[in-house]
């Protein structure tokens, strides 16, 4: 992790979150720096997506605490935007592009009001930004996966979110979209975002992700994906036969010399 | 010409007609754009539990209070507490959601029933008719119901109007909402009680087992004719209020039930949107090819 001096988008301090005295997540810290894509990665089972819930608040940490550029979830609400996967959307709901859109405005506009010139103008610029104005009409149904995702995506910074949450979102999304999604995100990343997503696919994460936060209810390594997805790890988190799907394109080959 | 003012002015020179018209169009609002929540989140089962279990409330203010708004005095706390119980077993005890509905909904209904047998064999006049409960009579309802239908549907009015932009945003992706930071919970409940509001107006007009047919056959039809959900509620209220007025002319001049009459004139809209949109999916095939 690179030594910032300023306080971090994100961080998780101890947190643990127990379930029936089974521990789900046990004593996880880590921090994302501005400007950084985290891969979260590791089995079924091994918290991700409790990590995304205790991050958003969706879910208490049982001890520990999330911090969000220094201060609580509660006190942060905004910054950090949620994508979900398609799946967990009601799509009876007759949702236009630019309806989802203007959902991250809906705090702007405060309750009981009608949108106002700046959500729309906010909307259209983040429509613009994930290459989607064109299709502000189409209902989220008629869109391919990944273009629903980029529709997610603005909702995201319409909302003026400087933290994104991706968790599973490249389920259901092709390889072609899967490039132009993380073409948007890789941008977002450049503008100084923080993204945190989790998914399936390692060799996708050891590609896209600047740091990976290797997750088997501890953590077992965090880091650039060239230094932690080593064997070591991977056995740690998929057990022996976890490193054979993982063809790591010579990253953890790179660090063969400083391994023992 | 004379014949066709004397059909559609005729049934008004009775006071009881124009009350009736009254409370079908209110009806036919407020069911319909209520019920495009109802579709798209499928809540069918859960408003027929509330409009059934809303029976013991009312034969109980019907026997301690004044009949004149029993509907509304006994009916709408015990749609609220319903829906609230169900909420309770759903996400505290972890029953399902269909069990839930169709344990308290089966409950207090038939509790709803011993009531009324209890109360009559016991020589207490009870002001409701158990036929009128199931059925609706729309042609009975009195001036203070009018009113009273007149201020819950204003109010159930604003606060889907109020906050119309939250309420579809945690119907839509509710973990999205919650995140924002949207009580997405309390929307949930604000919901439920609206429906059974709605449910308990609705009662009046159509009874306990067509109340479902207002709420779910005109948004049904509606979805399949529009784009929006703003757009659904728009067309589903126009299909409502035509087949509440409509029910009501034809159950005047063929002295049939009205609402039955309703639920069937609503119905058949919903079978000419299929066509409209088959028609159209059609045209829209043959211009692609």
């Amino acid at each position: 992790m690179t030594a910032k001096t300023s306080i971090p988008p994100l961080a998780a301090e101890d947190v643990t979150v127990e379930f029936g005295g089974t521990k789900i997540l046990d004593n996880v810290t880590f921090s994302a720096g501005p400007g950084c894509i985290m891969g979260v990665v590791g089995p079924n089972g091994a918290g991700k997506s409790t990590l995304f819930n205790v991050i958003t608040a969706l879910m208490p940490a049982t001890s520990g605490r999330i911090l969000i550029h220094g201060k609580s979830m509660e006190q942060s609400r905004g910054t950090v935007a949620y994508v979900p996967q398609y799946e967990r959307v009601n799509s009876r709901i007759p949702t236009s592009a630019w309806d989802v859109v203007m959902q991250g405005r809906v705090r702007h506009a405060g309750w009981f009001r009608r949108p106002r010139r700046a959500d729309k103008a906010a909307a259209e610029e983040a429509l613009n930004r994930v290459g989607m104005w064109d299709r502000r009409k189409s209902l989220i149904y008629e869109l391919s996966g990944g273009q629903r995702q980029r529709i997610f995506v603005a909702r995201a910074l319409a909302q003026g979110a400087d933290i994104l949450l991706l968790d599973e979102a490249f389920s259901g999304v092709d390889i072609a979209s899967q490039t132009a999604l993380m073409d948007v995100l890789m941008e977002l990343r450049d503008d100084g975002r923080t993204i945190m997503m989790s998914s399936h696919d390692i060799n996708h994460m050891a590609h896209y992700c600047d740091e990976c936060l290797c997750l088997n209810c501890n953590v077992c390594a965090c880091g650039p994906p060239r230094e932690v997805l080593n064997e070591e790890v991977m056995t740690q988190l998929y057990g022996p036969f976890g490193a054979v799907p993982f063809h790591g394109h010579g990253l953890a080959g790179d660090d063969d010399g400083h391994h023992h | 010409m004379d014949i066709i003012t004397e059909a559609l002015a005729g049934p008004f020179q009775y006071s009881f007609m124009v009350r009736a018209l009254i409370v079908a169009s209110i009806v036919g609002v407020m069911c319909p754009v209520a019920g495009v929540y109802v579709v798209t989140r499928g809540l069918g089962f859960m408003s027929d539990g509330l409009a059934h279990s809303v029976l013991p409330g009312i034969v109980a203010a019907a026997i301690f209070g004044s009949a004149a708004a029993s509907v509304f005095a006994g009916g709408i706390p015990m749609a609220i507490i319903m829906s609230l119980i169900s909420g309770y077993l759903i996400k505290r005890v972890g029953v399902g959601e269909d069990a839930s509905v169709g344990i308290l909904f089966a409950a207090l209904f038939a509790a709803g029933v011993i009531m009324i047998s209890v109360a009559t064999a016991q020589g207490i006049s009870v002001q409701v008719q158990l036929e009128d409960m199931l059925l609706g009579n729309v042609l009975g309802v009195s001036r203070v119901e009018v009113f009273i239908t007149l201020g819950v549907a204003a109010a159930v009015m604003l606060l889907l109007y109020g906050l119309h932009k939250e309420l579809v945003f945690s119907n839509f992706d509710p973990t999205g909402a919650a995140v924002v930071g949207l009580p997405t919970e309390k929307l949930e409940y604000l919901l439920l009680a609206l429906l059974a509001m709605v449910v308990v107006i609705a009662l009046q007009a159509v009874g306990i087992i067509l109340v479902i047919s207002m709420l779910i056959t005109p948004a049904a039809s509606a979805l399949q004719l529009t784009r929006s959900f703003t757009g659904a509620m728009l067309v589903a209220a126009i299909i409502g209020v035509a087949s509440g007025i409509s029910g009501l002319y034809l159950s005047y001049h063929f002295n049939l039930p009205s609402g039955p009459v309703m639920a069937l004139v609503a119905f058949s809209f919903f079978i000419l949107s299929i066509g409209w949109k088959q028609k159209a999916a059609g045209i829209l095939i043959r211009q692609r090819a």
